[in-house]
């Protein structure tokens, strides 16, 4: 099918949306995470009203997206899933084995680093990952680049039967900038199930598991065949040689802009992973100085500063650039010894930070709010909480102080539970119902058989409110399951988080924390944000 | 389209919730418009929780790569609230021009005086300081004020006024024509303000 308005400006990560539905598409799934939420939401927005059986779909975790595109990828099908780069952690373990099983429509998984962590909790670098499971992966530079790698994504995973990696950044996945899409639309189609000789390749027992990963192995020529063709090598004779990646790139070849001497440096555009060594070797051998402008990690760096004994290497190891956060044309400019304009006369003033905070009227409020008093009337002064991720996690904020640990998703369940385990009473763990859906879960099973002073409060506010208010998969059931799972009624609460209700809800907080039992109480009530656009409607509707 | 030696730095600063990024999207189309390569670059997520917001630009005649500005050297600074203003003056170069609005969000218990970061704001060279509060009342639209300083950041802009009219027409086109004659209005009353 033509492609009619080609020339789009859009976000970095609506590139991919557009990229992975001009590339035939049949199936997206993700859970929310910034900065790689935009990629499925894009794709719906595109689809909506004329999906033609193509799904972009919010699911449980991670770890399920990633099994539901492998599923889809099985039957013959093209599929993306898209996460954070701490999502990959919760899918690793289907990531790494479907290295193994190989796919059978292209599978295209968009990874998002967090450079800075400007929304997460680490800045974990992907590509160690990618390289963990001796995958390909392609880094783009700008919102182009993100819309033809995705296209080629596509192609190459079938092409080398492996799912194939683009990895994004927050700079890219959130800057606006023009593409040009594709004359035609890929159609939709299945290549149908594995074949029979091959349908066993997908059963990792451990005599297929030992030649399937050969298998995978004697497929690295092939990727660096294809990797090869992307990371183009210029060679001036300059003693100076610049290996760039993703933004390091971008800002790099910015800077050429005002710096027209920049270009005549040795250069090694890196697009594409796995890295060839040979090639590597060779520009290394060609410049005395070498400078390495990646984010975030020094992943080149280090492949450079192991080949270069006895060359000058400029970059994160030796404090050019600071070993963490996020890499800054500034950052590049003082590290290439380039003087930068001359700045404004600012007046000497300390500006407060302006943090964010809870929204007036949030629910979440009125929870901390008489937990606090609940445990302050217990005669716990100085209570810890053990903390999840979710808008609530701002609760560590004054005049809260009610988050004392925020680790990874789910994460305050299981330590609660450790907690009161270790004779911490009453201990207290506190969860999104999003959050509590994506990894709270399992360690509830264990939670609801335990017999000690454990607490979890599910603030509970029917939908994923932090990355923007998209649909919990389920809504209002969190009290029959914790039933099904052998918690007694008695000790299933439901509240409201009303200023009308504090005083009846701090009581009955009081009573409930001074058992020696595990309870589950459920603070339920609407995200005011999502409230106000109307998003209930949907989620409310009667269901068939 | 103007021809310029190096590109062309904006950079919109404000408070979540404010519109920071909608200030920041009629630049970009303006830019798109009238023919130049242009890269923006966006906070989303958390911070949009009444923290603080800013949107960059970049636009020149040649293809742009970087969608951040270099510390020190952006050109432009459409401040929509004051202290916001007062943060983002370490980005701008020495003969940068800011546009700023006078009147405050207070969501912060250790707000600064709003006097003291007036007076700052005005001691700056080349900052021009409106009162949106003022301007909302006189036009009558309590949203006025973003567009305004708008209007008044175009003198520093080498975008002509149809293309600006045009790009806030395709902005507010969803909400009615009434809408969008406002909001060009509140930009050719911003105008003034930087007419010389």
């Amino acid at each position: 099918m033509k492609i009619d308005h080609r020339d789009m400006m859009v976000l970095g990560d609506e590139a991919i949306s557009y990229g992975a539905i001009d590339s035939g598409l049949k199936a997206a799934y993700a859970y929310p995470g910034t900065p790689s939420t935009e990629i499925v939401e894009g794709i719906q927005a595109i689809l909506k009203g004329n999906e033609q059986g193509r799904i972009a779909s919010w699911v449980a975790n991670e770890k399920v997206s990633y099994e539901m595109a492998l599923g889809n990828s099985y039957v013959g099908f093209r599929s993306l899933v898209t996460m954070k780069h701490v999502g990959l952690n919760v899918a690793m373990d289907p990531f790494m084995n479907s290295a193994l099983t190989g796919i059978q429509g292209g599978l295209v998984l968009v990874v998002a680093d967090d450079p800075g962590m400007h929304s997460s909790q680490n800045e974990q670098d992907s590509r160690y990952l990618v390289d963990f499971a001796h995958l390909p992966c392609l880094e783009p530079s700008t919102t182009q680049e993100a819309y033809d790698y995705t296209c080629h994504a596509f192609e190459l995973s079938e092409a080398l039967g492996v799912p194939v990696v683009v990895r994004l950044v927050t700079r890219l996945a959130h800057s606006r900038g023009m593409i040009k899409r594709k004359e035609e639309m890929t159609a939709v189609e299945s290549l149908g199930v594995p074949k029979a000789e091959s349908k066993n390749d997908w059963v990792l027992v451990p005599a297929i598991a030992r030649k399937r990963y050969r298998k995978l192995r004697e497929k690295l020529k092939k990727m660096l065949t294809v990797s090869n063709a992307y990371n183009k090598t210029s060679l001036s004779g300059h003693k100076r040689g610049v290996v760039l990646s993703g933004m390091g790139r971008a800002y790099f070849n910015q800077l050429c802009r005002e710096n027209p001497n920049l270009k005549e440096y040795n250069m090694l555009n890196v697009c594409a992973y796995p890295l060839s060594l040979t090639n590597l070797r060779k520009f290394i051998q060609s410049s005395e100085e070498i400078f390495v402008f990646e984010e975030n990690y020094p992943y080149l760096e280090d492949k450079v500063r192991d080949m270069g004994q006895g060359k000058i290497v400029y970059g994160r190891r030796d404090n050019s650039i600071p070993m963490d956060g996020e890499l800054t044309p500034l950052l590049i400019k003082n590290c290439l010894g380039i003087e930068v304009g001359e700045s404004k006369k600012i007046p000497e003033f300390e500006i407060p930070s302006r943090p964010p905070k809870l929204c007036s009227g949030c629910g979440h409020v009125d929870t901390f709010k008489a937990l606090k008093e609940a445990l302050a009337n217990l005669g716990i002064k100085d209570p810890r909480i053990f903390g999840d991720i979710g808008c609530y996690t701002l609760g560590v904020m004054p005049p809260f102080d009610m988050i004392s640990t925020c680790v990874e998703m789910g994460a305050s369940v299981g330590m609660a539970l450790g907690a009161a385990q270790a004779g911490y009473e009453p201990a207290v763990g506190v969860i999104g119902d999003s959050t509590f859906v994506h990894s709270g879960l399992p360690t509830f099973v264990s939670f609801a058989k335990s017999k000690v002073n454990v607490n979890l409060v599910i603030m509970d506010n029917r939908i994923t409110g932090m990355t923007g208010q998209q649909p919990t998969i389920v809504t209002d059931v969190f009290e029959k399951m914790a039933e099904s799972f052998g918690l007694p009624p008695e000790q299933i609460h439901i509240l409201t988080p009303l200023p009308k209700h504090h005083e009846e809800n701090v009581k009955y907080l009081e009573k409930v924390l001074s058992q020696k039992r595990p309870d589950l109480i459920i603070f339920r009530r609407e995200c005011i944000q999502a409230l106000r656009k109307g998003l209930y409607k949907e989620i409310d509707k009667p269901k068939e | 389209m103007v021809d310029f030696n190096k590109p062309k730095s904006v950079i919109i600063a404000g408070v979540g919730g404010q519109g920071a990024i909608t200030v920041a999207q009629l630049v970009l189309g303006a830019a798109w418009k009238s023919g130049y390569y242009v890269l923006q670059s966006e906070v989303h997520g958390m911070s949009q929780r009444g923290g603080e917001v800013n949107a960059q630009i970049i636009f020149d005649k040649v293809p742009v790569t970087s969608p951040v500005v270099t510390q020190g050297e952006a050109d432009l600074l459409i401040g929509i609230e004051p202290l916001e203003t007062l943060r983002y003056l370490s980005q701008m170069s020495k003969d940068a021009n800011i546009i700023a609005s006078s009147e405050p969000v207070i969501n912060m218990e250790n707000y600064p005086k709003i006097e003291t970061i007036l007076e700052k704001i005005k001691s700056v060279e080349g900052a021009v300081l409106i009162d949106t509060l003022k301007a909302a009342k006189e036009l009558n639209n309590k949203h006025a004020g973003n567009i305004c300083i708008l209007g008044a950041a175009s003198k520093y802009l080498p975008i002509a006024n149809e293309v600006w009219e045009a790009v806030i027409r395709e902005r507010f086109e969803s909400k009615g024509e009434e809408v969008v004659m406002s909001n060009i209005k509140a930009f050719q009353y911003g105008k003034k303000f930087t007419e010389a």
